[in-house]
């Protein structure tokens, strides 16, 4: 029988009111991947659980298995991220990293890699270098490099079929660029220059985004390829984050 | 194990609400059976009217038997304060406080998109109609502390501060994460005494 109490570094994905006074929480943890605990009492306000399992909270955990759930015991936390609740405009950019990284992460699998990230884009999103731009860049550098860490590294060097360097197309089923040649199917055109800049964004550190300068036009490329990819390999549909991001962030005229 | 039909009917009702697991369930289940018939009767019936004669304010989305609500359409009350809170039962616990005596709107959760509540859903257009209508003063944001509520907060502020209305946010004092509906009435009131512009 398995140690029913353990301890780990985590960060929240979600928190959601259960029962009378409890929270369900999903934590993304470095050596068990994805998985949920129910904080006991969390919603009373002298409880001292509340603090530490609130979403992007970035803390150590003690838990115990429960049956069908684990169970909080003790919380010690490491980083709040408070300016995703002081800036309304912020708030679902960093809301969509943890549904992407919620939705791409397995139970019960390492996921080093994804916390790294995770953890390194809340910090940018907060700090005070990225304006618009850069949080929308940096939600595509994130997740490109997501979906590298989980298998499905786009192919963004040169057509993936013939290796013509000269590309203008992208196939989301094929997930990579084509030449004029191969181009077929679901191939929708791409520019060179977004195809430079996705490359950029998958192998550069995130924090690089602030760096970029890219076209409104190339920004739209690389969100529609984006949404495309998502859909055909891990069949999700429009990130509800990403409707609050455009709510919220109306493109200024 | 299994129970006759009906009683594993009553236990799966019991075992919907809020904070009740299986074993809680079946406990009530036997005490209403211990009952006599009339106890039970008076407990379906009192579960029904409510469901019946009780609906959503359609002005502050409270719960109330008439439309208007009591507090909407009671004229002593201070037409120019206006305090939003997440759920129809914080109404209540402002009211038990008895420091409040402005109006209120209820958004009915928090901006939270993976639940599929947006700025439409929290009915903040209808909020803004509202407090352009009454020439407000001031809006008390009282949502929950925690990271939904906060940044609806914020959200609320960046749109009601550009028509010239005061926006404060009540002052828990607490650590982060509680909800308002399990703070004391001192604690709630001290909040309210405390509130901070935003
Ligand atoms: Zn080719
Ligand atoms: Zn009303």
């Amino acid at each position: 029988m398995a140690e029913r109490s353990y301890k780990t570094d985590a960060l929240v994905l979600s928190s959601r009111p259960l029962g009378e006074a409890d929270r369900l929480i999903e934590l993304l943890t470095w050596e068990r991947g994805k998985l949920s605990a129910v904080a006991r009492g969390a919603r009373k306000t002298k409880s001292r659980l509340a603090a530490g399992v609130d979403l992007f909270t970035y803390g150590h955990y003690q838990l115990h298995r429960g049956r069908s759930l684990d169970l909080i015991t003790g919380q010690e936390v490491k980083e709040h991220f408070t300016a995703f609740r002081e800036d309304a405009s912020l708030y679902p950019f960093g809301l969509f990293l943890a549904e992407l990284a919620g939705r791409l992460v397995r139970s019960e699998e390492p996921a080093p890699e994804t916390c790294r990230l995770l953890l390194e884009g809340w910090r940018l999103l907060c700090g005070k270098d990225l304006d618009l731009t850069g949080r929308m860049l940096l939600c595509r550098a994130f997740e490109l490099k997501m979906m590298s860490s989980t298998g499905f590294r786009p192919h963004l060097e040169n057509c993936l079929l013939c290796h013509a360097p000269e590309t203008l197309y992208f196939s989301p089923s094929q997930g990579g660029l084509l030449c004029r040649r191969c181009a077929g199917g679901d191939a929708v055109r791409l520019s060179a220059g977004t195809a430079a800049l996705a490359r950029r964004l998958l192998q550069a550190p995130l924090e690089q985004v602030k760096m970029l300068r890219p076209l409104a036009q190339q920004l739209r490329e690389l969100a529609a390829i984006a949404a495309a990819f998502r859909r055909y390999h891990f069949d999700i549909g429009e990130l509800r984050s990403l409707q609050l991001i455009k709510l919220l962030n109306p493109p200024s005229r | 194990m299994s129970f006759p039909e009906p009683l594993q009917k009553l236990i799966d009702e019991f075992s919907r609400f809020p904070g009740i697991g299986p074993k809680t369930a079946q406990r009530l289940s036997f005490f209403l059976l211990s009952r006599p018939r009339e106890e039970a009767a008076a407990l379906a019936r009192a579960i029904l009217e409510a469901k019946d004669k009780l609906f959503f304010c359609s002005l502050c989305g409270c719960l109330t038997e008439k439309d208007p609500c009591r507090y909407c359409s009671d004229p002593r009350r201070d037409q120019k304060l206006f305090c939003v809170v997440q759920e129809p039962r914080d109404v209540l616990r402002l009211e038990q406080t008895g420091h409040y005596h402005g109006l209120y709107h209820v958004l009915h959760g928090a901006l939270s998109p993976l639940d599929g509540l947006g700025p439409e859903e929290l009915r903040l257009p209808q909020l803004l109609q509202r407090l352009v209508e009454k020439e407000a003063e001031e809006l008390i944001v009282a949502t929950n502390p925690n990271v939904e509520g906060d940044a609806t907060a914020a959200y609320i502020a960046s749109l009601v501060k550009p028509l010239n209305i005061k926006v404060t946010r009540i002052a828990f004092g607490l650590p982060v994460g509680g909800d308002l509906e399990y703070a004391d009435d001192l604690t709630l009131s001290r909040a309210l005494e405390g509130r901070r512009e935003m």
